[in-house]
């Protein structure tokens, strides 16, 4: 009797750990549908949810839930998730080869017969989120930018002007610093930052745009031309401008530093201007100049789409609101909610109400753009572009041997 | 006399390096507190002392959010589960272990001793697909059974060595009764080995309450994350409020020290029986 | 009395409920690591077997065996200075809170414990804090010791043994309770007699206490040693996932991360049986030092 009771408790202990997947079981009720969107933007929490509130207005029916993930690890949790299939029924997309790499994993559903898609962006637009044969995965979202913020109140003060070019740029910062000043906040630590928003932001100085672009893809121009080096020179030129032990700035001490007005200007992207809105000082953005006898460029880069999970229980709710997205409607909704510094990729035009984002918009007048550099077919040369960056600016290496160091691992 | 003087000498020079040595522990704990207060670009003025404004905004924000709790109860409903499980599996596998002996129990007891050399997480690519077949995939049942199997090693380290130093003559004195191996058990090892219980509960409390790693990898859906990988979430990629940070993390380690402080003996006894026993 | 048999299978039934959990999350995985390491690819339904294909590729393609030697080295640089500083200290610390006239040893042990109680997390985070020159630079200038101010996390000089220090100020409470059993234990009587003839603390220590604590010696150098070469959180915490500044805090843990589960910033995709291979190195590396220091150190065996 008493090993019977061993018996039943063992096995009673057992069941214990099986599944009590008492855990979020989706409402099947009939008429109100949940929908999740996955994203690595933690930070516009209080955007989305407004901007899938204004959508909930519209279909009444459907409620959006938001549910971002901390970046760095959004793209291994996200195929943790659609792996096991609790994935999100909406999610970002990144642009170019992470995204197509999950489309033709299954996980992405084909979003080509989306009625407006095809019709209102513009074939740039489309093409991060484009297969080879013309199918569309995603539906764009918002484009970013990069441009050196600066500070206008320290700029009057010392007499100084938006420099024109960049050997006027290297000017301006010396003579800020013989003045006392921190010119640039930029830092090392966090290492994808220098090299998104710095290097790539004066790439498209150097080497030109999309035109250009493809001649490097194809191996036809060289990854240490004589372009490359000028660029990667002119990374090692700014370290000096650097706050001391920049080393060790992390992307968020940079933020502070221009916030509290430690240093003078700070190159980065356009997601950031939300930071600065209750800034204590004026503040403004310029391009980031080329140099005498090139032409500025800007890097506009596609960032976020969304599309829609193919097993989602849920697949006309979902199309639906991809759908209202390519919208001329839907797209101010969503342009009018999208955090500040976030980009609307749609033909129709758009005034965006934020000054400081509409002077991003402005930079892009009379200017080529294009996306970053290595996202469209050179990604495996991110992480030794990266190093490459850092190595040159620490002073460690010559600009030289950094372009080699990249075009040897082509 | 000379000895004597000798040894009160060396321990000034003792408490001069112990006493060192707690100010290097407690200097970064009161940054750690004092910083929390403040908000988020005056940290950055005088990062070593007390806030000019108090600002218990953080504290309150962090315990109102609905969220941090729910961490909370997650860790603390995963944590409780585990000990609870692995105190209960290691003490019957000792119980057998240090009673029935021969080849087959020598050996089981030699591949649990294994498991405490060898870390878990080298496993955890299996580990993953496992417990994705398993369904419990992302929610905070895929927890408990890494975190079990973990501590069982030391558990039945802990009771095996225990329970064998229990005298003989309880059993002969048992089995004169015809009392059943269950009853034994029950009514006379479990109340002596409640010590050794309480270690093996000790020494797995703290890596089971502040493992990042295992969330990180299973648990992605916001309302079955743990403590500190909630706390992680704070951690935008563009925008890192250090000062809500801190309030954060103080806030985490709150619980485990004040359970610390007050069984401060028996926590160190714990922890220490692990390799000291035999 | 009871027959052989049914008494065979009460002790089983005993056993079964550790057996089983053990068995099928731990023993079950280590060994189909084994298993997965001859193979390719994350998705069990398209694996392709490749023979010893991933052992090749992680010690013979040129930026996969760099970056795998560069993190075993740094993780033998992260042991020695553990076992050194942390160890080190550990038994100094105990041998002090060991004198029988020691004052206050209660409270001595309180705080020289608590860093272990708080998570790698919290303590690396607010250690990145402080010793981040934009942060704490100024202080350091102000209070008189201008050579504290510089970027130790971003210097790839400095900060491997930064983040080493700062992971042996988390866990030294361990070693030093263990030995502070470990020295309790040893008789008095043997520490009298060698009083009485004499001899001073050090040669007490030498000849007497460290022979007589050598197994926990080697069971905390052991544990040590499995600890941190599966360490992760600290340089999570620290610096990130790459092991920055430039690799240089890169371990094998942190590489098995990024190879074997998350995959490479920004594109995200990881190679399961690379990872596996890695972990099946890790895993002989732990036996064969394991094993032979295990031997040398307990009496008689474990």
């Amino acid at each position: 009797m008493k090993r019977l009771n061993v018996v039943l408790v063992s096995l009673a202990l057992l069941c214990l750990m099986l599944p009590i997947t008492a855990q979020p079981a989706r409402e099947t009720s009939t008429k109100a549908v949940t929908l999740t969107m996955g994203s690595w933007r933690t930070d516009d929490v209080e955007q989305m949810n407004r901007l899938l509130s204004e959508y909930k207005k519209i279909a009444p029916d459907v409620t959006i839930r938001f549910q971002p993930t901390n970046p760095p690890d959004y793209n291994a949790t996200l195929r943790l998730q659609l792996d096991s299939n609790t994935g999100p029924d909406l999610m970002y997309a990144r642009s170019y080869g992470a995204g197509l790499e999950l489309f033709n994993a299954g996980y992405f559903a084909d979003c080509t017969d989306i009625p407006g898609l095809m019709d209102n962006f513009s074939a740039s637009n489309l093409a991060p989120w484009q297969t080879a044969d013309g199918r569309m995965f995603a539906v764009p979202f918002a484009a970013v930018s990069h441009g050196v913020y600066y500070n206008k109140d320290i700029f009057r003060k010392e007499g100084l002007g938006i420099p024109n070019t960049w050997e006027d740029f290297l000017a301006l910062c010396t003579t800020l610093k013989s003045r006392g000043y921190t010119p640039l906040a930029n830092g090392l630590a966090d290492e994808w930052d220098i090299l998104e928003t710095f290097f790539f932001g004066l790439l498209p100085n150097y080497v030109g745009t999309a035109d250009q672009r493809v001649r490097y893809e194809s191996g036809e121009l060289k990854l240490n031309d004589r372009n490359f080096v000028a660029a990667y020179q002119a990374m090692a030129d700014v370290a000096q401008f650097c706050p001391r032990g920049f080393e060790s700035v992390t992307y968020n001490d940079s933020q502070v530093l221009f916030n509290s007005q430690r240093a003078v200007m700070f190159v980065d992207g356009s997601w950031t201007a939300g930071v600065y809105k209750d800034a204590s000082f004026e503040w403004g953005i310029f391009a980031i100049p080329a140099p005498k006898g090139k032409h500025t460029a800007i890097c506009f880069h596609p960032d976020m789409a969304i599309t829609m999970n193919t097993k989602t229980k849920h697949p006309e709710e979902a199309k639906a609101f991809l759908a209202w997205l390519c919208t001329e409607q839907g797209a101010t909704t969503a342009s009018k909610n999208l955090p500040s510094g976030y980009f609307p990729m749609i033909k129709f035009p758009i005034k965006l109400e934020n000054l400081h984002a509409n002077e991003f918009l402005a930079l892009n007048a009379g200017k080529e753009t294009d996306a970053r550099f290595v996202w469209p077919k050179l990604m495996h040369l991110y992480a030794p572009m990266n190093q490459a960056v850092i190595r040159v600016m620490k002073g460690q290496i010559s600009a030289q041997a950094a372009a080699d160091s990249v075009q040897a691992l082509r | 006399m000379q000895a004597s003087l000798k040894r009160a000498n060396k321990h000034i020079v003792s408490h001069i390096v112990l006493v060192t040595w707690s100010l290097i522990v407690l200097f970064p704990l009161w940054t750690l507190v004092i910083n929390s207060f403040k908000t988020r670009l005056t940290i950055y003025d005088n990062p070593f002392w007390i806030p000019k404004t108090w600002n218990f905004s953080n504290y309150q924000t962090v315990i109102r959010d609905g969220d941090f709790l729910t961490y909370f109860k997650n860790s603390f409903i995963v944590v409780s589960a585990s000990l609870l499980l692995v105190t209960f599996f290691a003490s019957l596998a000792a119980y057998a272990l240090a009673r029935y002996k021969n080849r087959f129990a020598q050996a089981c007891y030699f591949f649990f001793i294994a498991g405490m050399m060898v870390p878990i997480k080298i496993a955890s690519i299996k580990l993953l697909e496992l417990i994705r077949a398993l369904g419990l995939l992302n929610t905070i049942w895929a927890l408990p059974p890494i975190y079990v199997a973990m501590g069982l090693p030391v558990g039945i380290f802990i009771l095996t060595a225990f329970i064998k130093d229990l005298p003989e003559e309880l059993y002969e004195a048992a089995l004169i009764d015809g009392s059943s191996s269950w009853n034994i058990y029950r009514q006379i090892v479990l109340p002596l080995v409640r010590p050794a219980l309480a270690s093996t509960a000790i020494y797995n409390l703290i890596p089971f309450w502040n493992d990042l790693w295992f969330p990180l990898i299973f648990i992605n859906e916001e309302k079955e994350k743990t403590l500190l990988l909630g706390v992680t979430r704070l951690f935008g990629q563009y925008q890192t409020d250090w000062s809500r940070v801190l309030a954060v993390l103080t806030l985490s380690a709150i619980p485990v020290l004040l359970l610390y402080l007050a069984m401060s003996s028996q926590f160190i006894k714990g922890v220490t029986s692990g390799s000291v026993k035999g | 009395m009871r027959n052989h048999r049914t008494h065979h299978l009460v002790w089983l039934l005993y056993l079964a409920p550790a057996l089983i959990m053990y068995s099928l999350f731990m023993a079950y995985p280590l060994l189909d690591s084994l298993r997965l390491s001859f193979f390719t690819g994350n998705n069990p339904a398209t694996r392709v077997y490749v023979g010893f294909g991933n052992f090749e590729k992680l010690f013979t393609d040129p930026q996969i065996s760099q970056r795998y030697w560069s993190a075993f080295f740094n993780t033998w640089v992260f042991f020695l200075i553990h076992l050194v500083v942390q160890n080190g200290l550990g038994i100094l610390f105990a041998v002090m809170l060991t004198f029988d006239t020691m004052k206050a040893r209660h409270v001595y042990q309180t705080i020289i414990f608590i860093p272990t109680t708080f998570a790698v997390l919290i303590t690396g985070y607010l250690w990145k804090l402080m010793l981040n020159p934009v942060w704490s630079g100024d202080f350091f200038v102000s209070i008189g010791l201008p050579f504290l101010r510089h970027p130790w996390l971003g210097d790839t000089k400095t900060a491997l043994i930064a983040v080493s220090l700062v992971s042996c100020w988390q866990w030294l409470g361990i070693p030093t309770m263990m030995f502070v059993a470990a020295l309790r234990n040893i008789s008095v009587e043997l520490l009298e007699a060698a009083l009485l003839e004499g001899a001073g603390n050090c040669k007490t220590f030498f000849l007497i206490k460290l022979p007589l604590i050598k197994p926990v010696v080697g069971i905390i150098a052991v544990l040590t040693f499995v600890n941190n070469f599966n360490a992760f959180d600290i340089v999570f915490a620290m610096t990130n996932v790459n092991g920055a500044p430039e690799y240089a805090t890169d371990l094998i843990g942190t590489l098995f991360y990024r190879y074997g589960i998350a995959g490479q910033h920004p594109i995200g995709i990881p190679d399961a049986g690379l990872g596996s291979a890695i972990a099946v190195i890790t895993l002989l590396l732990l036996l064969c030092v394991v094993i032979p220091t295990l031997k040398k150190t307990q009496k008689g065996g474990a």
